[in-house]
C-alpha cells in the first residue's frame, strides 16, 4: 500500500523538457535577424588640410576618364596621351611605378562620367597596391 | 528477488543526457543576442558599384557614418537628406565629437562624379579624412547581366 501512494505523488517540479525548445526558437530567431556590422568597400584617405601640394609633372601618372569609361594616360611630362580600358591601368602603374618611386596617380573623372568608372580605375590601382591616389574632377574639356 | 531488484536499478541509461542542451542553447543564444545590431537606417535605392579588391573593415560601428548618394545627386545622412554644402558642416560636427570617425560613401554606380566629388571635398575640408567608397565584390559569373 504505501508504494502505491508514492507513486501517485505529483511532481512538484517545473517541467524544463520544454526549455531547450524555448531557447532554441529565440536562437534561430537571432541567428536569422544577425548582421554582422561589417564595412566593405575601397577605403581612402584624403588629404588634411586645404593647402596644394605642388607636385613636379614629372612625378604623376594623369589617369583621365571619359563619359564613356575610357582612360586617358598620361606619363610625366611628356604629351602623349594614351587611350586604354579601365583594367588596364594597374598595369600601367606597375610599369611606371617601378622606375619612379615617387609617382603619384591623379585621377580625373569627368563630371558627367558615371562614378562606377572611376571606382573602375581606383580598383585596379588598389589591385596593384598604389597608396599614392590622388581623386580629382577634370575640368570640362572643349 | 532481492538481487533482481538491485541488477535492475544499476542498468546504464540508454538515452543521451539532454539536460545541458538548453544549456547549449542559451549559450549560443546570448552570443547572437549582444552580436545582433538591428539596422537602424532605411534601405536607399542605391546599387553600389563592383569593384575585385573589396576589402572588409571592422570598424566599430558607433565610429561609422554613411552618406548616401543616390542616382540623381541626392545626399542623404542617416535618413534625413541633406544639400551637398551643408555636408561639411555636418561632417565636422561628427568629427568633433569623434575623431575616428569612419565615413562610408555609399554612392550609386550610375551617380555622375560630380556628386560625389562635391561630397569627397566637403568631406576633406571638414577634416573627415578617412572615408571608403562601398563597394560589393564582382560578381564574375553574371557579368554583363546588367
Amino acid at each position: 500500500m504505501p508504494l502505491i501512494r508514492r507513486r501517485s505523488r505529483i511532481a512538484s517540479e517545473i517541467p524544463t523538457s520544454s526549455m531547450a525548445d524555448i531557447a532554441f526558437l529565440l536562437l534561430i530567431f537571432f541567428l536569422v535577424t544577425t548582421v554582422f556590422d561589417e564595412e566593405r568597400g575601397l577605403a581612402i584617405m584624403l588629404p588634411e588640410g586645404e593647402e596644394m601640394v605642388e607636385v613636379p609633372e614629372a612625378n604623376l601618372l594623369q589617369f583621365v576618364v571619359r563619359e564613356d569609361g575610357q582612360v586617358q594616360v598620361r606619363v610625366g611630362a611628356s604629351p602623349a596621351v594614351e587611350i586604354v580600358e579601365a583594367s588596364r591601368v594597374g598595369e600601367i602603374w606597375q610599369r611606371e611605378s617601378a622606375g619612379n618611386p615617387e609617382l603619384i596617380a591623379a585621377v580625373r573623372t569627368a563630371p558627367d562620367a558615371p562614378y562606377r568608372f572611376m571606382i573602375d580605375v581606383l580598383d585596379a590601382l588598389q589591385r596593384v597596391n598604389a597608396g599614392r591616389v590622388s581623386l580629382q574632377i577634370a575640368e570640362p574639356s572643349p | 528477488m532481492m538481487r533482481r531488484g538491485l541488477r535492475r536499478k544499476s542498468r546504464p541509461v540508454s538515452e543521451i543526457p539532454s539536460s545541458s542542451l538548453a544549456d547549449m542553447a542559451f549559450l549560443l543564444l546570448i552570443f547572437f543576442m549582444v552580436s545582433t545590431t538591428f539596422r537602424k537606417e532605411e534601405p536607399r535605392d542605391v546599387i553600389e558599384p563592383e569593384a575585385e579588391s573589396t576589402q572588409r573593415f571592422r570598424g566599430a560601428s558607433r565610429d561609422v557614418v554613411h552618406i548616401f548618394i543616390e542616382r540623381d545627386g541626392a545626399v542623404y545622412i542617416n535618413d534625413a537628406r541633406v544639400p551637398v554644402e551643408q555636408v561639411r558642416s555636418i561632417a565636422a560636427a561628427m568629427k568633433e565629437e569623434n575623431p575616428s570617425l569612419f565615413v562610408v560613401i555609399r554612392a550609386d554606380q550610375d551617380v555622375a562624379w560630380r556628386w560625389v566629388h562635391a561630397v569627397q571635398t566637403e568631406l576633406q575640408a571638414a577634416g573627415a579624412t578617412r572615408v571608403a567608397f562601398y563597394t560589393t565584390l564582382e560578381r564574375r559569373l553574371t557579368e554583363g547581366g546588367r
